[in-house]
């Protein structure tokens, strides 16, 4: 580097001359940063540097002034010519060179670090409204999980904004490698989510070039094992170019059932950081222990939420082995109590004491409470699911997920699990601990009872039974002539017998015919009975 | 044109149609088209015939196809000069859901105009039927009237408000203030329209007849669903049959017969 060139780069460099610089941040983990975080620092001279009397600050972008240490560097602590060093929690792996707990906030916020000769580094993110919390433009905030890292290790551009950008987190290692091939942690899954046993599954992962030369198809492989395959699976890495990232599928062939973890490792010739090489799937084949047999998403009683599971694993099981929740994933850790018995129902609630208040048969050692309980979607999205119930044991592995859609359902009906479908539950309200409710038949295909009824208000059950396992149907209301007054319900998912009470109200008095139509692949039907609705003097 | 201009006639119709309130009837509905006829349409619309004379009617109506959901009625009428009066009988649906039903009308009639009254109460199937009892409390009670006239030669209009005052819990229907107009006597088209009830806007009719003596052929659409009927009337010197099926996409059809006798020249349809 001739002379000039070296004073245009200190000119436009955030970093003092001759001294380590700040190369990664992570103050956004993913989940609880405790422990987490970490500031990596490099050493880009040929000479060691001491760390001795530096002095590293946490800024509080939210006020002038509010620089707070958190670490001061020891007489040990040194720097040998381009290596790194990292200052941070418990839980950063490799263990950081300095343990500490950084405490460092998500943003607009900064660090700095003070050397004994006064020289000092200050790296920013977020949105500053103070300069002293950044050098030039403040780098962008990254998402979490994500580390906010100097790309490549000595990118002196005048500004953090120029110099830092997301990037997997890589403590210890360059940020930008000539050879890295890296799987995202957590990104992994398996289609279908539970497979069944002895049936394949396909293995979805993230892949990234981490590096800066492009790989080809030869250069490396994928490797999974798992004690659920009867042999280790692998296949060639696709030809990748610099900072891409590709979502890869592995076919995985038959599983056996059980619950086990897939350990997926990809090796590419050369590759400088090993550390970011593999990934772990945690993965059932086969039913889980619990199943999941009602979901009330709409409570009209006061109840609350609630879901019912039955214990199929033919052995007790302690509920709080398990985690509830929604499609955003299973947090709810749930109570503890007695072991709930093979083939037992149990209720678990956002609110039991409410659940038990609204339905005091109940037995209250079966009905649990979820903590924090995930609220349940009522409405559906544009796909047609309003929410997904999931179940997960405590360590991750999947034990139940099931979507489900609200149309057509009104406030207080429940899904159930019948005959493997879910359907409306054929009772107000559903049946928690209890079984779905058998119908009995219905004679001519529809009925309604009572046939008479008040025209100050009064509620008729209407029955029906259906050529068809299944059909979509509507209730609607006729008057003599055929005009039509209302529609009653639907159109609503219905299984081969189904049964819906319906409040008449507001009608004048006079002969009715209660329609009921319904719809299936198989080809529609029609079925007409006639209510009389009394009145009193006009 | 103003108020006191309309020929006297006309504004005691429009006077009767505005003030009349909505109203239910339906259980002396013969096989004809809509307007003034014989003695059903008098128990049922309020509507007398044009001439006076001698009749009597015997009608069924099977709704929607249901076996527990029939009509039977029988009509007698007599008039004298521009007088005219009927009684009738009928009972509707099995049992559980149904009722008999006692009527009497009575109005006056000339060639361009007519008006009658008419009374009806019900009594429910499940409970033994007493004359004394058709007046007690809890019974269904119905007062009406109608009234057309024909302000030129071949067009009739006229309104029709069976149950201008009604009490008691048991009707067959809600059924409001129906007016209408028809084009020629024979061979000819009508419409009518009925005021919208709680759960409707109303409803619109338009039907037309083709008359070759002695038989006479009609059909008619409506709306509210969109629905049709067609019938058939045939005379042979005092006796007459008509039939009228009414179709309706979802509840299947509605099939009338009506049978009918009278000492003077048959209205028709």
């Amino acid at each position: 580097m001739t002379a000039l060139a070296t004073l245009f780069a200190a000119a436009l460099s955030c970093a003092p001359a001759s001294h380590p610089i700040v190369t990664e941040v992570l103050y956004d983990a993913t989940g609880d940063d405790t422990g987490h975080e970490y500031i990596e620092l490099w050493n880009p001279d040929p000479a060691t540097v001491s760390l001795h009397g530096l002095r590293i600050e946490a800024g509080d972008g939210g006020g002038p002034g509010r620089w707070t240490l958190r670490w001061t560097g020891g007489p040990a602590d040194s720097l040998r010519p381009r290596s790194r060093f990292v200052i941070g929690g418990v839980n950063v792996s490799p263990r950081p060179d300095a343990v500490v707990s950084l405490e460092l906030q998500n943003g607009p916020d900064a660090v700095r670090l003070v050397w004994p000769d006064g020289a000092t580094e200050v790296v920013g993110w977020g949105v500053h409204d103070f300069a002293e919390y950044s050098c030039g433009e403040p780098a962008a905030d990254v998402p979490s999980g994500f580390s906010l890292a100097r790309i490549p290790d000595a990118a002196a551009n005048g500004s953090n904004a120029a110099d830092f950008r997301a990037a997997e987190p890589s403590p210890g290692s360059p940020n930008l490698r000539a050879v890295d091939a890296a799987l995202l942690k957590g990104r992994s899954a398996l289609e279908p989510e539970r497979p069944e046993p002895g049936s394949p599954a396909t293995l979805s992962l993230s892949l990234v070039n981490a590096g800066y030369t492009a790989w080809g198809l030869d250069d490396g492989a994928l490797h999974v094992t798992s004690e659920l395959l009867t042999a280790p699976v692998a296949i060639p890495t696709p030809p990748m170019a610099p900072g891409e990232t590709l979502r890869v599928s592995v076919p995985l062939p038959a599983l056996f059932e059980g619950r086990g973890a897939l350990a997926i490792r990809v090796r590419l010739v050369g590759d400088e950081t090993p550390g970011n090489d593999h990934d772990t799937l945690k993965v059932r084949c086969g039913p889980g222990p619990l199943t999941l047999t009602e979901i009330q998403f709409h409570p009209a009683s006061g109840e609350g939420e609630w879901i019912e599971v039955r214990n199929r694993s033919g052995v007790p099981l302690a509920l709080d082995a398990f985690r509830v929740g929604d499609r955003s994933g299973a947090a709810g850790r749930v109570d503890a109590g007695p072991p709930l018995a093979p083939e037992s129902l149990a209720v678990l609630a956002q609110d039991p004491a409410a659940m038990l208040l609204a339905r005091p048969a109940l037995d209250p050692v079966r009905v649990r409470r979820v903590t924090p309980w995930a609220a349940l979607n009522n409405a559906d999205d544009a796909t047609g699911v309003a929410d997904q119930v999931v179940i997960t044991e405590s360590d991750g592995v999947p034990v139940e997920r099931v979507a489900y859609s609200s149309a057509g359902l009104a406030a207080g009906v429940t899904l159930e699990l019948n005959d493997g479908s879910w359907r409306p539950s054929a009772a107000p309200g559903g049946t928690p601990l209890a079984p779905p409710r058998v119908l009995p038949p219905a004679p001519g295909g529809f009925r309604a009872a009572p046939r008479r009824v008040s025209a100050a208000g009064e509620t008729v059950n209407f029955a029906w039974e259906l050529p068809w396992s299944n059909a979509r149907v509507t209730l609607e209301l006729y008057d003599l002539e055929g005009h039509r007054t209302r529609r009653l319900a639907g159109p609503v998912d219905s299984s081969a017998r189904g049964e819906r009470p319906v409040l008449l109200e507001s009608l004048a008095p006079g002969i009715y015919l209660a329609v009921l139509r319904a719809e299936s692949d198989e080809g529609s039907f029609t079925r007409v009975t006639p209510l009389r609705v009394e009145g009193g003097a006009r | 044109m103003s108020v006191a201009q309309i020929p006297v006639r006309l504004a005691l119709t429009l006077m009767l149609l505005f003030a009349a309130r909505p109203s239910r009837a339906q259980d002396f509905a013969g096989a004809g088209p809509r307007g003034p006829g014989g003695a059903l349409e008098l128990l049922e619309h309020a509507l007398p015939a044009a001439q006076s004379s001698l009749t009597a009617a015997a009608a069924t109506t099977r709704w929607w196809g249901m076996r527990e959901l029939e009509t039977r009625a029988l009509a007698l009428g007599a008039g004298w000069r521009t007088v005219l009066v009927a009684a009738g009988l009928s009972q509707t649906g099995a049992p559980e859901l149904g009722w008999t039903t006692l009527a009497l009308a009575a109005g006056g009639a000339t060639r361009t105009a007519g008006a009658a009254l008419r009374v009806a109460t019900r009594q429910d199937r499940d409970v033994p039927w007493s004359a004394t009892r058709a007046l007690a409390p809890g019974m269904g009670v119905d007062l009406g009237a109608g009234a057309w006239l024909e302000p030129v030669a071949g067009w009739r209009v006229w309104a029709s408000a069976p149950q201008v005052v009604a009490y008691g819990g048991t009707r067959p229907l809600e059924r409001p203030l129906e007016v209408g107009v028809r084009a020629g006597r024979g061979t000819g088209g009508w419409c009518t329209l009925r005021a919208p009830r709680a759960h409707d806007d109303g409803e619109r009719s338009l039907g037309v007849c083709v008359a070759v003596a002695p038989l006479a052929a009609w059909a008619e659409v409506r709306d509210g669903p969109l629905r049709g009927a067609a019938g058939v009337h045939a005379g042979a010197g005092p006796i007459a049959l008509g039939v009228r099926v009414d179709a309706h996409p979802v509840l299947g059809e509605t099939v009338r017969v009506e049978l009918s006798w009278s000492s003077g020249r048959g209205s028709g349809p």
